[in-house]
């Protein structure tokens, strides 16, 4: 790309597997350009100030607070959306953990969490507690004292799973 | 909330990074983006040309330099420097204070050169990295310079990088048998600290910094002086902190007024200069 | 359906009659199934309002007030207008102009506040909002809000409500005061029992300070306008339709029927989308001048700024009367209540902590000189725990620290004057009817989960560490199932009472199950709730029950009081779906009784048939069926049989009226309990509470689904830990709000909650349809218990009293530094 300064820019970027070109304002940030431009709306915004976790996405791999990016530095990225977890409806293990332990009530933070700890059961199959909670520490969940979310990820990394609390 | 118009540009090395930034008045680099990205959705700082050093591979090393100093690149993030086992062998405080920054997903992004040019007297890094006797490397169109920490931080959100410069890497001592501490009160776990202060302890003596009690990391000499050749016992060092607190002005705010601040870095203080000294190893 | 509870007025004093309600078979009822909302949730396929997207559709920003109070001059939307992609603005003028003021509940001269959708003339909160600008793009709008030229006279600042009380600056000119309602409650004879107490405590004041549940969802709104036929559809989050409808279709002019609300998924509501009509309203007249659908999403910012904060109430003056073994014997109280700068659904909370008053105990005498204030802070809404949280925590505060200054045990103390189990139902002194529980046994079964009997050689450990430890109980009623005609208590003239909640269940024309709510669910598993209920009752397993998503008026499955709100579901939700069902089943049997040619008696619902009972494989049809003969198939019926299998049914609980002189009456019908414990470690240099241990006891009658009240306490008692420890809307003079966002207003995160051990127990409400209480609310437990172990913990380093419900490092160092100053505060007068 040319280093010459630039309101727009066209991107071309992987979202959840799939080759994406656009055009976006530099002052797009990449929360944004997910929801209102590409649809993708299971990523939520839920703060101002990049504190709560609601928009958590992965960048490639990683996971990153999409509202504290602009959609231009995501050009050349791969992302992942709470969308691409589960392939055609089938729950993964650990969305289906998340059901079965109580893990979400609302549903608002439901898909920055199980970014995060995608990303940490990626890293660490089979964490503790405390690693969890590390892991979790920067999603912001008003309905569920976190208690089920933790067990749910603990439970997924002894496969435990499926089975309720 | 919502960014104003700006244009942004991705130069793919440092020279036309600064040129970048040398050449457009309103230029502001943009590294992690976890504080600069914030300020501008609440446009309370409104950059003309967003520089990002994303592709800036030079900035992102980790290593050291032929006379033994860990070099950490500006661009480094905090997730690789608690991974790295260079920091580990070296300097591993900086990890173990990375670890307590905030959250994963700002630790994957935030970088040590954004934390540290921010200057915002809340930062984790600007109080260790003086106590740690850091330096910094600052490069501009008329060639690179080294500043100690001492000098770095000016003020609030301003340090010794100019208009068209960067800052390309942090240059820290290895422990070799120093002993590091960290200690403070925070916003809830691992949030923003109120106050908070950094202790080496070596055989060269004691560096304390105490943040968050003025615009810039305060230097605790009066302490320092007293632990030298001290026996560093617990009641050593509490009377040596004694005054401390008397000796600052620290901002009132909804976390602490100024006494509870004066307090509490006098303890944060003598909290890190003990676990300094416990961690300290014989030469 | 017979009533199951009775009220009779007899000679100023009212008896309840009780019988067992009719007790469902238990089947899926009482398991804990996970649930059916979670398949769309966990793959981020909710539909939140900001999913909703129209062709064409503007987005909103309002500009708001930057001064806490202030006149307006001038305001010029010129240069906004001019720029690029802006397809509108609004202003209050024009509101003012195309809309009446919104109803007001209170008497005068609090009844005399105009309240517009938009400022009028005058600014009285930081963040009010004062225009609103329409634009293609949310950055757009953003823009355009910064070309806005607002020319303010700043008028001096109201924070402190005793300031406000004394009237000097008035904030409303058309109410010429700044008290919203003023009231004495005098029940039994406070006088005699200080008289014959012989102790007297006097507590000069306690603090319960702002805060609130700050939904993670914004509120918001996407808003339709139809000029064909003049309605709006607003896609929206508000949990308490109803009332919105009220309050928007007059001030609009129009009809109720001409507003459609419609939810889907809802981010949390706490009691926080319940005032949502001003912004509404606005949208509503914008859709309409621009011919375009509007949307707007608030900012965090905002919300925690002006949308809406709990009830910050000071408690003066208290005196309590203690006998020489512990019984206390009456309190009375001074109340002021600051409900921010527009009462909007206040005065309600001046009547609504009633429902509690003599908290768990068995005060008789108790005199509360209530008073509500207006001050230039954000405007309060009903925020969980609405107004009987801070009067719990009253109750609770009196307790520990009578305990403490008469050296009396905190676990003894309550155990003496609780309400016991045999009393139940008991009957208070203001003539609300606690219908069921057993207190002392709840406590219990904290005191073994937290493992009480280890606590002292817990604090001689903790002190080996330097470290203060503290125990704490904090005793709580979550009242549910309100009388709405405990507003008249505050205001005579008002036309409201009773309650009511709505469902429809139906088979459709291929017999599937369809039930409809007129809750409002945000996140409490209506959905699976339901579909549990009507499994029982319908014979059939619950994933053959389709509940519909969220609320919406065009289900017709609403009642003026609808909503999710003041913990009623289990009791007008599930009871209007039990109604509905049952209508239902009726119908079926009858109809498989005429198709199978048998006796009704003879048919029963089982595993997704009617069929004859111990009959042959033949004599069943599956509902399919009874759906397809109704809908498609139904000529051999006979003329008098006519079938709909869709019914409405409005569960409407029975409370009697209230006697608005003697302020009395059953102001609400369930009362679940929760018992919370915790202990605390404090560092005494820096103030820093720990929380290394917790527990939460909950008794919510018989529990539809235990997991899902599992997890209704988990929520709760993380909203009480934050508002103890570190939420507080905390203003300078100025009327700034310092804590505007979530680094400085620091809500728990993952890393902040200790281990959580719960317990539970039931005993069933003998009023409730189902036997089940509302419970989600909570009642504030985490906050009276952590302010007792706080208490507790520094016994020992000055014996501070803890005077506020929040209590950050900062706050725990100064009682630290200067018990004294805290001690001053009380005092006791001893026979």
């Amino acid at each position: 790309m040319s280093a010459a300064p630039a309101a727009s820019r066209a991107i071309s970027l992987e979202v959840n597997g799939e080759a994406i070109e656009y055009e976006v304002h530099a002052r797009r940030l990449l929360v944004h350009f997910i929801r209102d431009d590409l649809g993708l709306t299971g990523t939520h915004v839920g703060c101002d100030t990049g504190n709560c976790g609601a928009c958590t996405i992965h960048l490639e791999g990683d996971s990153v607070k999409s509202c504290m990016l602009l959609a231009v530095q995501a050009d050349g990225a791969r992302i992942l959306t709470v969308e691409g977890l589960a392939g055609d409806g089938e729950l993964t293990t650990l969305q289906s953990a998340f059901n079965e332990h109580h893990a979400l009530q609302c549903g608002y933070c439901t898909p920055g969490m199980l970014m995060s700890a995608a990303a940490l059961l990626e890293q660490n199959p089979h964490p503790t507690e405390d690693e969890v909670r590390v892991a979790l520490q920067g999603n912001i969940c008003r309905c569920t004292g976190y208690v089920n979310i933790i067990e749910a990820v603990v439970a997924v990394g002894e496969g435990r799973g499926d089975e309720p609390n | 909330m919502l960014l104003r118009e700006v244009d942004y540009a991705r130069p793919a090395t440092v020279e036309e990074a600064i040129a970048l930034l040398a050449g457009h008045e309103g230029a502001r680099a943009l590294a992690g983006g976890q504080t600069l990205v914030n300020v501008m959705k609440a446009r309370a700082a409104t950059p003309d040309v967003l520089v990002d050093l994303a592709d800036l591979e030079e900035l992102r090393g980790i290593g050291f330099s032929s006379d033994g100093l860990l070099e950490i690149g500006a661009m480094v993030t905090y997730t690789q420097l608690i991974g790295s086992s260079e920091v580990e062998v070296a300097r591993p405080i900086l990890a173990e204070v990375a670890a307590t920054i905030a959250d994963v997903q700002v630790r994957n992004r935030g970088t040590v050169g954004g934390n540290v040019c921010v200057s915002d007297p809340t930062n984790h890094l600007p109080p260790l990295l003086v106590a740690l006797g850091a330096t910094f490397t600052i490069r501009g169109a008329g060639g690179e310079r080294v500043v100690p920490a001492d000098e770095f931080f000016v003020g609030v959100y301003v340090t010794a990088v100019g208009e068209g410069e960067l800052l390309t890497k942090i240059s820290v001592p290895p422990a070799s048998g120093a002993g590091d501490g960290f200690s403070g009160v925070t916003v809830g776990a691992h949030g923003t600290y109120v106050v908070d202060a950094a202790a080496t302890v070596s055989g060269e003596g004691v560096r304390i910094a105490v943040g968050c009690v003025a615009a810039t990391p305060v230097r605790a000499t009066e302490m320092e002086d007293g632990l030298s050749g001290s026996d560093f016992s617990e009641d050593t060092v509490r009377e040596a902190a004694k005054g401390l607190g008397e000796s600052l002005d620290p901002p009132s705010d909804v976390h602490g007024s100024a006494d509870y601040r004066r307090s509490v870095a006098e303890t944060s203080a003598v909290r890190a200069v003990l676990q300094a000294v416990e961690r300290r190893k014989p030469s | 359906m017979s009533p199951t509870n009775r009220l009779l007025q007899g000679q100023g004093s009212t008896v309840v009659e009780t019988g067992a309600p009719e007790v469902l078979e238990k089947g899926y009822i009482g398991q804990s199934i996970p649930r059916r909302e979670d398949k769309r949730l966990v793959q981020g396929l909710g539909t939140f309002f900001d999913d909703v997207r129209r062709h064409g559709m503007g987005y909103v920003h309002f500009v708001r007030s930057p001064y806490a109070h202030a006149k307006i001059v001038s305001i010029d939307v010129a240069r906004a207008l001019e720029l690029d992609g802006v397809y509108g603005t609004i202003t209050g003028d024009e509101v003012a102009i195309h809309t009446d003021p919104f109803f007001e509940m209170s008497v005068e001269p609090g009844g005399n506040i105009k309240d517009y959708a938009l400022a009028v003339g005058r600014v009285r909160h930081m963040g009010e909002p004062v225009a609103a600008v329409c634009a293609a793009t949310r950055e757009l709008a953003r823009d355009a809000a910064d070309l806005v030229e607002v020319e303010y006279d700043p008028l001096p600042v109201l924070v402190d409500a005793e300031e406000s009380l004394k009237d000097e600056t008035i904030l409303h000119d058309d109410a010429g005061s700044n008290t919203v309602w003023s009231g004495v409650f005098d029940w039994g004879d406070v006088d005699q029992a200080l008289a014959d107490a012989d102790h007297v405590v006097k507590i000069e004041k306690l603090h319960f300070h702002r805060f609130s549940s700050t939904p993670l969802e914004c509120a918001g709104a996407l808003v339709e306008y139809d000029k064909g036929t003049d309605e709006w559809t607003l896609h929206c989050n508000h949990q308490m339709p109803g009332v919105g409808a009220i309050w928007m279709a007059p001030a609009l002019r129009t009809g109720i029927d001409k507003l459609r609300f419609v939810t889907q998924d809802i981010g949390g509501g706490f009691g926080n989308k319940i005032c949502l009509h001003p912004q509404y309203v606005v949208l509503c007249l914008l859709a309409r001048k621009l011919g375009r659908p509007v949307q707007w999403t608030e900012w965090r910012t905002d919300q925690h700024t002006a949308n809406a904060h709990g009830n910050e109430r000071t408690f003066l003056d208290v005196e309590v009367g203690v006998m020489a073994d512990g019984t206390m014997t009456g309190f009375k109280v001074r109340a002021l209540d600051d409900c921010g700068a527009f009462p909007r659904y206040e005065p309600l909370g001046c009547i609504i902590w009633a429902q509690v008053t003599p908290g768990l105990y068995g005060w008789r005498s108790i005199r509360v000189d209530f008073t509500q204030v207006c001050t230039n802070k954000s405007p309060v809404s009903p925020n969980r725990g609405y107004s009987r949280m801070q009067h719990l925590w009253l109750t609770e505060r009196i307790i520990d620290i009578v305990a403490t200054e008469l050296d009396l045990d905190p676990v003894e103390i309550r155990k003496k004057n609780y309400v016991k189990a045999e009393q139940m139902p008991y009957e208070t002194p203001n003539g609300c009817v606690y219908d069921s529980g057993d207190y002392a046994a709840a406590l219990d079964i904290a005191l073994d989960l937290i493992d009480h009997g280890s606590i002292e050689e817990r604090r001689k450990e903790a002190a080996s560490r330097g470290k203060l430890l503290g125990f704490g109980i904090g005793s709580t009623l979550d009242s549910g199932t309100n009388n709405f005609g405990q507003s008249t208590l505050l205001n005579p003239d008002l036309q409201f009472s009773g309650n009511n909640e709505a469902a429809s269940v139906k088979l459709d024309i291929f017999g599937e199950v369809v039930v409809t709510l007129g809750t409002v669910p945000q996140g409490q598993g209506h959905e699976t709730t339901s579909a549990q209920v009507v499994a029982d009752i319908l014979g059939c397993p619950p994933d053959q029950v389709n509940v519909r998503r969220g609320h919406d008026t065009w289900f017709n499955s609403h009642a003026g009081f609808s909503g999710t709100y003041a913990s009623q579901f289990a009791f007008t939700g599930l009871g209007a779906v039990k109604g509905a069902a049952e209508l239902l089943r009726t119908e079926m049997v009858q109809l498989a009784a005429a198709v199978l040619q048998a006796p009704e008696e003879a048919i029963e619902l089982a595993d997704g048939f009617a069929r004859i009972k111990d009959g042959p494989e033949e004599a069943a049809l599956p509902f399919m069926a009874l759906g397809a003969i109704v809908n498609a198939n139904n000529a051999f019926l006979p003329p008098d049989f006519n079938p709909t299998l869709n019914h409405r049914y409005v569960c409407r609980p029975y409370f009697g009226m209230v006697d608005t002189e003697k302020k009395t009456g059953q102001l609400t019908l369930t009362y679940a309990t929760q018992i919370h414990a915790a202990v605390v470690e404090i560092d005494p240099e820096t103030g820093v509470v720990d929380l290394v241990d917790y527990a939460a006891v909950d008794d919510c009658g018989v529990r539809i689904n235990p997991m899902i009240v599992e997890g209704q306490v988990h929520g709760a008692t993380a909203h009480a830990i934050g508002a103890a420890l570190s939420e507080e809307f905390v203003y300078d003079e100025e009327g700034t709000l310092l804590t505007s966002n979530f680094y400085d207003y620091h809500v728990p995160h993952a890393l902040d909650m200790p281990p959580l051990k719960t317990g539970a127990m039931e005993s069933p409400s003998p009023v409730a349809p189902l036997g089940a209480k509302g419970m989600g609310e909570g009642g504030g437990g985490g906050i009276h218990c952590i302010c007792a172990a706080i208490q507790d913990a520094l016994a020992s380093a000055g014996k501070a009293i803890v005077y506020t419900s929040c209590n950050p490092p900062h706050r725990v160092w100064s009682m630290l530094q200067d018990p004294e100053a805290t001690r001053a505060n009380v005092s006791v007068t001893s026979k």
